[in-house]
């Protein structure tokens, strides 16, 4: 018990230390910063005003410290994350310390721009924080870190509140302020820090979730309308918080009649948010709520908190005083961020991802502040036409947790008949989730589906019950073992497997030594994998099933081998797969190949033979051999077979797995004329899936080479690589001396197209070639906001190319604008009189470039000297076409030299000009 | 008469609806496949009773099409014959016989499948010319 507890909290690995303990020291300092402000900020409130202005605060803090946080986030987004938390630290000392200025003129409004600006802190400093805790650890690192992180966050904020309630008096309230902004500062420091650990790369993070800020509200309405279950979680939010302004305005009012002293005040607000409340948090959050969510499931753990509060509510109203008051509070504070919080989160699950993230952000802008807001005004109306004393508040807070009731119950309905809907249509995803605990009444749901007659339904039922955390399988697996349906015994099986789970072992033989067809060989393959895997006697079986007539056995036994590689030992020997690559039996030759991989068996002679084999089937499981090995000497025979389209993929995914060290290879095949072009395009596929430097040089150094289609392939693979590593370095000087050098071929096709616009005396081959021209304009186009992919944003790069492709309009000018404000001076000047003004791309390339006008004949012959076969063929067939007897010469000597094709139409073409 | 080179035969394959959307540069790979052939005048060259393997394209000549003696059309220079044999093995349910001298070009479904298996491109501009057509029928 005790070392799962510790585990539960102190699971950190190796690796994981430093960036662990910075971001938990963010988190301390910014919430002891943050339980500093918020009880100084409230006690000088209630100290300065009558509590009949408190409604009023709730208000300004509702909607203006709303709409603030709205505007931040907005701005956040478009942000990174460094620059995001650089700029809220400076902007929030910088507030800090003019508020603590302020505080000293004594003005009433001080007071309210204070608690609205607390209000702020909170969403921009606090919710950055946890931000930041989510780039910097993986989801499955965050589920084991997250508790470690909690309880950070929770002694910070237990240190701030005591801190505040020591020193009040001491220093007073201005100088506590202070205090928090350094507080802040030595939090920006440890961020600093943690930006200096192996492993983090935040410049690609947001400042903000983008779904904060992109989602559309007309959408969101739309959504709400049409799906119930949104309507009953968007209600109970809005209840929750009514309820908890009800009670916060109720704790003030007490608090405020114990304690007259402001510093008394801050000290009590200090020691009851800081120390108490999270103290409670965190005890009901690690040790109970995952307990009471099993209990009671979804349903019931919605129930607990309106049933607690209209109890306790009942109770203040009859005993009231601040201790009561006091405890309502804490009850409802502490059930409100942990019991209800976790089961509303799971309300969420069966929504689809999408439109559960999207909710999720307009419910924390909009919905939150709306309920607060009217929860203020409600309060306004007990308190001056209803005339309610503070004492009696708590008769409207009981009203309220009633209806909360109703509404919690309406939510266990809604959400069953959700997952119900969803698990019929496989699309519940449990392990998106980010909460440990599963409510049991979905638990149900899912073993039913498992053992329903929807094969399909029970395997995706059966998927989701095995990544749900502490749940018991195996009953359901003995049971599912002799179910009649293939799929599912397979999934046992693989299951069983997975979890070493031996009690299956006769099932699975009896399946093995059934009757087999195509139909069953799933479950075959699986059975044997798994009879391998916890048998006792598996070198026997394994002997067995590798002498079986059937393919899928054989499979099986190189799925078990994979897992155990041991096993082969005196079993599948060099011998034995010599022998199997030399069969007849494409399935034997095939699972030599595999048996390869398994074993590692370094006989090359028998990969080489199998890279070599007739059947693509077999070609590819020896590539996959050869990956698995990564020996370099299969390597040649696997970029051959990059020209061969029916294994490409295969030989592609091959290559890469050998990984960084094959990089310098791959490039020196990628630069080699002499290799057949079919195969070097390809290459840049395999480097683009191996994430290291030393493929993006490679790929850079492609981008030289004469051969537009070798180019365009390896910018393809650059832009991907930048998408998916933008931490590495992409050579900004070099991509922008190629950019350059692709717009001057940009403006060298625009003078050779020119002529063609002014006539091309009918005929076809020079309409043929002017069309070939515009294609070449056009792919030189896409490779240069290709490059500029490279140096720029790439999202934001692809929209500009969409919007310049349009020929004018709102999208081009848009682009337009968007390049001309993002490209430094140096390209704005050679790029933007390309797309802005094509009609004087002319004067441009000559400008820029000194690239002079043609006419039809020069132009002419300047494409059958430029050594592109295709553009030489089409010019060649244009100069006989329109009888350009001067060009002969030049004629005959692309004949000569760039390829049989060229000779044929030079032939035709000097026949022409003969005649 | 010399045989078609490659901008030629890349001139007539501009025709073919199937083909639209190709640049110059990929037709030339399609006209790389393409192969020519030459018929004397009567000569059946499509049969309802066997079916398609190639698309034809007349490069010069005349090819009559007829339904149970009936003449339909006379293909002339640019038409194309069995234009979605590429991918439907149905034999067309007309004849055609040469009235002329006639030079084909023939494009085989297999040639034309493996070009297809390597030049990714292709493939996507001829899925986008399908699209279209589809579209077009939904609309109507």
């Amino acid at each position: 018990m005790f070392r799962s507890v510790w585990k539960g909290f102190f699971d950190v690995r190796p690796g994981e230390y430093l960036r662990t303990l910075f971001v938990a020291l963010y988190l301390l300092f910014i919430l002891f910063a943050y339980y500093i402000l918020k009880p100084v900020s409230r006690a000088l409130f209630l100290n300065s005003f009558d509590i009949d202005k408190l409604p009023y605060l709730m208000i300004l803090i509702a909607f203006v410290g709303g709409f603030l946080a709205y505007l931040y986030t907005r701005l956040a987004v478009k942000t990174s994350l460094p620059a995001a938390v650089g700029w809220s630290t400076a902007l929030t000392i910088g507030s800090l310390v003019v508020i603590s200025w302020l505080l000293g003129l004594d003005r009433g409004w001080v007071l309210y721009v204070f608690n609205i600006w607390v209000g702020l802190f909170s969403v921009m400093m606090v919710a950055q924080g946890w931000l930041i805790a989510a780039n910097v650890f993986t989801s499955r690192e965050a589920k084991r870190l997250y508790g470690l992180l909690g309880m950070s966050a929770v002694v910070g904020a237990a240190f701030g509140g005591k801190f505040t309630a020591d020193m009040v008096r001491s220093i007073g309230a201005r100088k506590l302020v202070l205090a928090s902004a350094v507080m802040v500062f030595i939090a920006y420091l440890c961020f600093r820090a943690l930006l200096m650990q192996k492993g983090v790369a935040l410049s690609s993070a947001r400042g903000a979730e983008s779904e904060e800020a992109e989602f559309h509200f007309a959408d969101i309405v739309s959504a709400i309308r049409r799906h119930r279950h949104l309507q009953v979680i968007v209600a109970i939010i809005t209840v929750t918080f009514i309820v908890d302004v009800t009670i916060d305005y109720q704790f003030n009012a007490m608090a405020k009649l114990a304690y007259h002293d402001k510093n008394q005040l801050t000290a009590f607000l200090g020691n009851f948010y800081g120390i108490y409340l999270n103290l409670v948090n965190f005890v009901l959050q690690f040790f109970l709520t995952a307990a009471v969510v099993r209990w009671f499931g979804v349903g019931g753990t919605l129930q607990i908190m309106p049933v607690t509060m209209s109890v306790t509510a009942l109770a203040t109203f009859f005993l009231p005083g601040v201790g009561p008051s006091a405890a309502l509070r804490l009850t409802e504070a502490a059930t409100r961020y942990t019991l209800n919080r976790t089961g509303m989160e799971l309300l969420y699950v069966p929504l689809p991802a999408d439109l559960k993230n999207r909710t999720k952000a307009f419910v924390d802008i909009f919905v939150d502040r709306m309920g607060r807001g009217l929860g203020g005004v409600i309060l306004i109306f007990c308190t001056t036409v209803l005339a309610l004393t503070p004492k009696q508040i708590p008769l409207v807070t009981v009203a309220f947790s009633l209806f909360w009731i109703l509404l919690s119950a309406r939510a266990s309905r809604e959400y069953l008949a959700t997952v119900r809907k969803r698990v019929a249509s496989r699309r519940l995803d449990i392990e998106s989730v980010r909460v440990s605990v599963s409510d049991p009444e979905t638990l149900v749901l899912l073993e039913q589906t498992a053992l329903g007659e929807n094969p399909r339904q029970a395997v995706y039922a059966l998927g989701l019950l095995a990544d749900t955390e502490e749940y018991d399988l195996r009953p359901l697996l003995a049971k599912l073992a002799g179910s009649p349906a293939v799929e599912v015994r397979a999934k046992v099986f693989e299951l069983a497997r997975a979890e070493n789970y031996a009690p299956l072992v006769d099932q699975a033989l009896a399946e093995v030594h059934r009757p087999h067809s195509a139909g069953n060989a799933a479950a075959v393959r699986a059975a044997v994998g798994y009879a391998l895997t916890v048998s006792g006697a598996a070198q026997g079986l394994l002997r067995e099933f590798l002498e079986s007539p059937d393919p899928a056995v054989w499979e099986g036994a190189m799925d078990g081998l994979a897992a155990q590689p041991e096993l082969a030992l005196g079993v599948v020997t060099h011998e034995w797969i010599l022998a199997a690559a030399s069969d007849a039996d494409v399935g034997r030759r095939l699972l030599a190949a595999r048996a390869v991989a398994v074993t590692r068996d370094k006989g090359t002679d028998v990969l080489h033979k199998l890279l070599e084999d007739p059947d693509p089937r077999v070609v590819a499981a020896a590539c996959r051999a050869a990956g698995a090995l990564r020996d370099r000497a299969y390597v040649y025979a696997m970029l051959r077979r990059l020209g061969d389209a029916r294994v490409r993929g295969v030989a592609i995914a091959a290559l890469a797995a050998y990984g960084e060290a094959i990089c310098g290879t791959l490039a020196d095949f990628l630069a080699d004329d002499s290799a057949p072009l079919s195969v070097r395009k390809e290459i840049p596929r395999a480097l683009r899936l191996i994430v290291h430097q030393r493929s993006v040089d490679a790929l850079l150094s492609a981008l030289y080479n004469a051969n537009p289609t070798i180019r365009h392939a390896a910018l393809k693979a650059l832009n991907r690589l930048r998408q998916s590593a933008p931490q590495l370095n992409y050579a900004d000087e070099l991509v922008t001396v190629q950019i350059h050098q692709e717009a001057r071929q940009y403006f060298e096709l625009n003078a050779a197209l020119a002529p063609f616009h002014e006539g091309q005396g009918g005929s076809r081959a020079a309409t043929l070639l002017a069309h070939t021209i515009e294609e070449r304009l056009r792919q030189t186009l896409e490779r240069l906001f290709r490059l500029l992919g490279l140096r720029y944003p790439p999202r934001e790069i692809y929209s500009a190319y969409l919007g310049v492709c349009q020929s004018k309009g709102e999208q081009h000018a848009s682009a337009l604008e968007f390049l001309d404000n993002v490209l430094e001076r140096d390209l704005k000047r050679v790029l933007l009189p390309l797309l802005d003004a094509p009609g004087h791309a002319l004067e441009t390339g000559r400008h820029l470039f000194g690239i002079q006008k043609k006419t039809l004949e020069t132009s002419i012959r300047d494409l059958i000297r430029s050594g592109d076969p295709w553009l030489v063929a089409c010019a060649v067939a244009a100069a006989g076409e329109l009888g350009m007897r001067r060009l002969a010469p030049d004629i005959q000597m692309a004949a000569q030299h760039t390829g049989p094709d060229v000779a044929e139409v030079a032939r035709s073409a000097a026949a022409l000009l003969a005649a | 008469m010399a045989g078609l080179n490659i901008v030629e035969k890349v001139i007539a394959l501009e025709g073919v609806e199937l083909l639209k959307n190709l640049t110059p540069e990929q037709l030339s790979r399609i006209a790389s496949i393409a192969r020519e052939v030459k018929h004397p005048p009567n000569k059946v060259i499509l049969d309802p009773s066997i079916p398609m393997d190639a698309l034809l394209v007349v490069v010069d000549g005349a090819v009559e099409l007829s339904r149970d003696g009936e003449v339909l059309h006379t293909a002339k220079q640019n038409d194309v014959l069995g234009a979605w044999a590429l991918f439907d093995d149905d034999p067309m349910p007309v004849t055609a016989k040469t009235v002329e001298d006639t030079r084909l070009l023939r494009i085989g479904r297999d040639d034309f499948y493996d070009l297809l298996s390597d030049n990714v491109e292709i493939t996507a501009a001829i899925f986008s010319t399908l699209v279209k057509r589809f579209r077009k029928l939904v609309g109507q």
